[in-house]
């Protein structure tokens, strides 16, 4: 590094730039956003969860602002196609309006136009879809053998894709000692972003483009999407997002919605706005986080794990998404289901299961919340077979230090880190011998203390290969990064990648502080737009600040060779002798500022030295961690809980997360991530489940049935920070984003596993609410 | 089918004309282009279009603007002066209690009630007022921090 | 999800609200707060032609102390309960049940009157005032009557209220000073509507033992019987035997949680 870290820069706790504007009510959402002339969307939805539609009533008034399929099909508008390129992949089309055919509840059918959204939805409320209803899968498991109604009906059966990974693991089977098996289900949940997705799409006429200011993760893949589905060059498609109230991953694909919006904005030549509401969130994108496993440990008789196999289902709902198609998490969940643990024998079957269930996006965390609800079960369960406690043998199985760095039994690439050293610290912090006496002693109010820990490693940063693998229509290279010094000694940044709540306008700010000196104040981040900024496959992945800010040092260290120049120059010294630092070119005693270097480029371009980079002050630069294989961030959560058994509830009574999260360019922002994560993770463990009736109905609506983790729900999360720099990325970076997420269910159903033992209970499905809890004590009793 | 309401907003007085069934959110966002307050739910639950009516909070989406005649109704972006708001605004930047920022102009409207109506609270308290607010990205750890920093720091300088 | 188009008066007087709640040509609601009503409405579960929004009526706003009863108006907020500036007659039951509804926001927008007239089995003033042996006085074309709130709850989202009838007040009976008063809702979030509630009110001097299981999907379960403050198997029993023939019959898990409910509202009353 060429300067000493700062106040401002990498590793420093500064408070975020973003949180003026949106303290005083002055960020801007789509919603916020109107323009003349402007018309709103009200979708038609199917109330069948599958069906064949035999015909539309429109009232005759209504003609001109009610559109179908078949109104976009005569454009010649596309349905929307993601394929996976891995052998087996069957593919679905998706229409952005159902096309004769409706596979689940809330599914557009129709769109309806009117001045302002109440209007659009009383036409909505008057057409009728005249439907033939069929047969319907709401269960994959039941999805999957023959003779089930099949959702695509060219398909041999329900499955987009079968992957096998692993050998045969017939001799340890056959010889191991412990042999512990489980049924383990994760439920249908909804993302919920406090803001919903939201869209406006108008055709600028000087630009010549469709714009849609579209709340996304990734404006650059919707760009391509788009364009595809509309029949037309990228170049006529220009996606922003302005401020953008959450994401999770629901904002991280191309919609049906988005598709619709723009070919009207087209076809009506008027700016056209669609936002989704609530109960269109928790009905039509209930899409996420439903895996089985059928899943058994082999381990000797202290716990070492000898060997594991599985069978996974992924619900993958109807359609396949783009980009990230309908096979990317049942297709994760074979190559990370061994976690963090070092073990030789390993066999994993998965299936994408399609039903009549809205595609599956992949939320937080991804295949990984369900994969270490598994997993961290079997750890406790192996425990417990061989009466250890299971944090010892969780500690053992974990691949150690001094193996670092390490590729696993599925040849992922563990960078760093000491793991069992995350598990020793998590005992320690949540005082395990303290809970244990509680235990033992009993409470004065009948409830049942348990304590519960869950270890997973994090891949982010995914890299090329493995998308290359998937064939999907998104693969992540270089991330580039454009740096422009102002006339003014400032510093413009331009990415690809979105922030929506990560606070990248602060965190990247500090990464070109950290090579420049420049103020953060004076460095502006322009990001989430497609006409102003780098192609970027965009923030998912956990990937925006180790790849992103990556590229803004590397386009910082390039600017500040360009700076020394000029400045050498002006100071009369060789570039060698100088350096950049504070914000100024030193060379001895003399200095010259970056605001003066800057003047001298755009205002006295006479001093210039005859060869000075004709390229001046702006730039882009591209990066790639050393590795391939992305960062592997890892954490122990351990988790106290007392169980109500009259009543199933759960109360959270300490909570801590022992992490590595290698160099934080921001504590706080990383503070802030792991806490929000924990909170989704509690909703998953406790909460959060859309059920559905037999006949593919969604039976949550609202948040009165749907119910997510509110401030008592939550805990004052503790976080141990261990910090193991990644030896591949800029300043040692790892990506955090998403890991908060991935242990919680598992921590708390050891925790209220370890609380029912006494009574010969267990639970392993989620969410664990109180029914759950009630019938399994019931289930014990009998 | 329209009605005329008169009423204060941000300590203006404004006179209007509504359809009974537009809720005072949608009519403070698309009529008074005062897009702060934010609609996360729209039945009640969420909390993020929490705004002040005669400096009470209340729920904008299941408030119909009609019914808000002669009322005041004060917006995020009627509180840039209000003393308050000003502690919170400090705090939450300071504590991190905000990320994406759409739940925050509730929050802030929530906590300022906290802040007035409960000095003496402590960290439960706080959890249990602020409960009708949701948050997805804090994880609320932040949100209580600055407003337990609001509390202590009013503690202190009236001690 | 914005509401069908519906029509607003707000009359000056009670007379005047009457006078539109009686039209027949029209399907009419009364509205107070909104707050359990506007999301029916935006939801589009709900499409009146029109809303006669009560909130403001004088007679309907205060409270006043009445002989050995407290009489609040139907347009009196939760939040003002919960506040207590009023010549309490409960010991701060009242307050106390008002401080758990919802949340502080919908508290100072929502009404008595308005959650009953609502009869959400779940909500908390249809238990409490239930047990609390509280009426409810009804305004209506024929004038006025008295209904005790045991009999106004007549299902989910059922009450005797009469076409053209609107609550008017609800007086709740003085506790003498030996009253004690157990309440417990099972909730899984604060503020959420109650999977089961237990409310107790214990006043020897008055005669009164009465116990209530509410959140049932029908009216709240009143049992007036000392013995199951006393003697836990006679309580469970007895609860079980009035679950048994209730709208949850069929649950066993429900009818369990409701036990509880019960078990800790006594329990609550039995230091």
């Amino acid at each position: 590094m060429d300067t000493p870290p700062t106040a401002a820069g990498v590793g420093a706790r500064v408070r975020r730039k973003e949180d003026e504007r949106l303290l005083r009510g002055r960020g801007r959402f789509v919603g916020d956003i109107a323009m003349p002339g402007m018309l709103e969307l009200a979708f038609v939805r199917s109330p069948v969860a599958h069906a064949r539609i035999r015909g539309f009533e429109i009232p005759e008034e209504h003609r001109d602002a009610v559109f179908t399929w078949a109104d976009m099909a005569a454009a010649g508008i596309r349905p929307i196609r993601a394929v996976s390129g891995l052998p087996g992949f069957k593919v679905s089309e998706q229409p952005a309006l159902a096309d004769g055919k409706v596979r689940f509840v809330g599914e557009p059918v129709a769109v309806c136009v009117a001045a302002t959204r109440a209007e659009a939805e009383d036409i909505a409320a008057q057409i009728f879809v005249d439907v033939d209803e069929l047969p319907v899968n709401t269960d994959m498991l039941e999805a999957v053998k023959p003779g089930a109604p099949k959702v695509h009906e060219h398909w041999a059966d329900n499955v987009f894709l079968e992957t096998n990974v692993g050998g045969s693991i017939a001799d340890v089977a056959a010889t191991a000692p412990i042999k512990v098996s489980r049924s383990i289900r994760t439920a249908r949940q909804c993302m919920v972003p406090m803001e919903g997705k939201g869209v406006l799409a108008h055709w600028d006429r000087q630009a010549e483009q469709i714009v849609l200011t579209a709340s996304t993760q990734l404006p650059h893949i919707v760009r391509a999407g788009l364009a595809e589905c509309l029949g037309i060059e990228q170049g006529l498609v220009r996606v922003i997002a302005p401020d953008v109230g959450g994401g999770f991953g629901w904002k991280g694909l191309l919609q049906p919605e988005e598709v619709v919006a723009a070919w009207l904005a087209m076809k009506l030549d008027r700016p056209i706005r669609w936002t989704e509401d609530r109960r269109e969130h928790l009905v039509a994108a209930a899409n996420c986080r439903e895996h089985h496993y059928e899943i058994t440990a082999y381990a000797d008789e202290r716990g070492k794990l000898l060997g594991l196999e599985a069978d996974a289902w992924v619900d993958a709902g109807s359609y396949s998404v783009y980009p990230f198609s309908a096979c990317l998490e049942a297709a994760q969940v074979g190559s990370i289901l061994p976690g963090p643990y070092d073990f030789q024998n390993y066999r994993c079957r998965t299936f994408s299961v399609a039903t009549n269930k809205p595609p599956i996006v992949p939320y937080r965390g991804v295949a990984r919340t369900g994969v270490c609800f598994a997993m961290e079960q079997m750890i406790d369960a192996v425990a417990e077979a061989v009466g250890r406690e299971p944090w010892e043998v969780r500690a053992e199985n974990l691949v150690p230090p001094e193996k670092m760095p390490f590729d696993n039994i599925t040849k992922k690439h563990f960078d760093s880190g000491d793991y069992p050293e995350s598990v020793r610290q998590a005992v320690a912090a949540i005082g395990l011998e303290g809970w244990r006496a509680r235990q033992t002693q009993g409470e004065p109010d009948g409830r049942m203390i348990g304590v519960g820990f869950a270890t997973y490693c994090e891949q982010a940063a995914h890299g090329t290969a493995v998308y290359h693998g998937w064939g999907i229509p998104m693969v992540p290279g270089h991330e580039q990064a454009q740096a422009r010094v102002t006339p003014d000694g400032g510093l413009e940044l331009r990415v690809g990648v979105q922030s929506h709540g990560q606070g990248m306008e602060t965190t990247f700010a500090q990464v070109a502080h950290e090579v420049l000196g420049i103020p953060i104040a004076k460095i502006k981040l322009v990001h989430g737009d497609t006409g102003l900024t780098p192609y970027s496959t965009g923030t998912w992945g956990s990937r925006s600040m180790v790849m992103a800010g990556g590229a803004v040092a590397t386009a910082s260290r390039q600017i500040a060779e360009r700076l020394r120049k000029i400045g050498a120059h002006l100071l009369q010294a060789r570039v060698e002798d100088t350096v950049l630092r504070g914000g100024a070119v030193h060379a001895g005693a003399a200095s010259v500022s970056i605001k003066e270097i800057a003047h001298t480029w755009y205002r006295a371009p006479q001093l210039l030295p005859a060869d000075v980079d004709r390229g001046g002050l702006e730039l882009t630069a591209g990066y790639k961690p050393k590795s391939d294989h992305g960062t592997f961030s890892y954490a122990t959560h351990a988790v106290a809980v007392a169980v109500d058994p009259d009543l199933g509830t759960v109360e959270i009574l300490d909570y801590v997360v022992v992490e590595d999260a290698g160099t934080m360019v921001n504590p706080m922002v990383v503070d802030g991530q792991i806490c929000g994560g924990v909170a989704q993770g509690i909703g998953t463990a406790l909460y959060e489940r859309v059920p559905y009736d037999e006949t593919g109905q969604p039976l949550s609506s609202t948040f009165a049935d749907y119910l997510i983790p509110g401030f008592t729900e939550v805990p004052h999360v503790r976080i141990i920070h261990m910090v193991t720099p990644s030896p591949y990325t800029e300043f040692g970076v790892k990506g955090i984003g998403e890991g908060g997420a991935i242990a919680p269910p598992a921590a708390l159903c050891n925790a209220i596993n370890d609380a029912l033992r006494p009574l010969g209970a267990r639970v392993t499905s989620s969410p664990m609410t109180p029914d759950a809890i009630l019938s399994a004590i019931a289930e014990a009793g009998r | 089918m329209t009605k005329t309401i008169t009423l204060t907003i941000n300590g203006r007085r404004v006179t209007a004309q509504v359809s009974p069934r537009t809720h005072l959110a949608d009519f403070l966002r698309e009529q008074q282009l005062l897009t702060g307050t934010h609609l996360g739910c729209e039945h009640g639950v969420c909390g993020a279009c929490t705004l002040l009516i005669d400096g009470q909070p209340a729920r904008s989406c299941i408030t119909y603007a009609v019914a808000c005649d002669g009322r005041a109704v004060t917006t995020v972006e009627g509180l840039d002066a209000d003393p308050t708001a000003a502690e919170l605004r400090d705090a939450f930047s300071a504590e991190h209690g905000l990320q994406c920022g759409f739940c925050t102009p509730g929050m802030l409207v929530a906590a300022r009630d906290v802040v007035l109506r409960k000095p003496d609270a402590d960290d439960r308290q706080i959890r249990v007022e602020m409960s009708g607010n949701l948050c997805r990205c804090t994880g609320y750890v932040g949100i209580v921090n600055a407003i337990r920093r609001v509390l202590d720091a009013r503690k202190t300088n009236a001690g | 999800m914005k509401a069908a188009l519906f029509d607003y008066e707000r009359p000056d007087g009670l007379d005047g609200a009457l006078a539109l709640l009686s039209r027949d040509d029209l399907s009419v609601r009364p509205v107070a707060g909104s707050q359990s009503l506007g999301p029916m409405l935006n939801l589009r579960l709900v499409q009146p032609d029109l809303l006669v929004d009560v909130s403001r009526l004088p007679e309907l706003t205060g409270i006043r102390r009445d002989g050995d009863h407290l009489v609040i108006g139907a347009s009196v907020t939760h939040a003002r309960l919960e506040d207590g500036d009023y010549p309490d007659v409960t010991g701060g039951a009242l307050a106390r049940v008002a401080a758990g509804i919802a949340y502080r926001p919908v508290r100072n927008r929502g009404t008595i009157g308005g959650s009953l007239a609502h009869a959400d089995p779940a909500a908390d003033w249809v238990s409490a005032l239930t047990a609390m042996g509280a009426s409810v006085v009804l305004a209506g074309p024929a004038g006025r009557r008295t209904v005790p709130m045991d009999g106004f709850i007549l299902g989910v989202f059922e009450t005797a209220l009469q076409p053209g009838e609107v609550i008017a007040e609800v007086r709740v009976p003085a506790f003498s000073p030996a009253a004690r008063w157990g309440y417990y809702k099972v909730c899984r979030k604060t503020g959420e509507f109650s999977h089961a509630t237990g409310a107790v009110l214990l006043d020897p001097p008055r005669g009164v033992a009465r116990a209530v299981i509410g959140a049932v999907s029908g009216p709240p379960l009143v049992i007036d019987d000392p013995a199951v403050f006393t003697d836990p198997a006679r309580r469970d029993a007895v609860a079980a035997d009035r679950l048994a023939t209730s709208s949850i019959a069929g649950d066993p898990a429900a009818i369990r949680t409701h036990m509880v409910a019960l078990a800790r509202a006594i329990a609550q009353v039995n230091p």
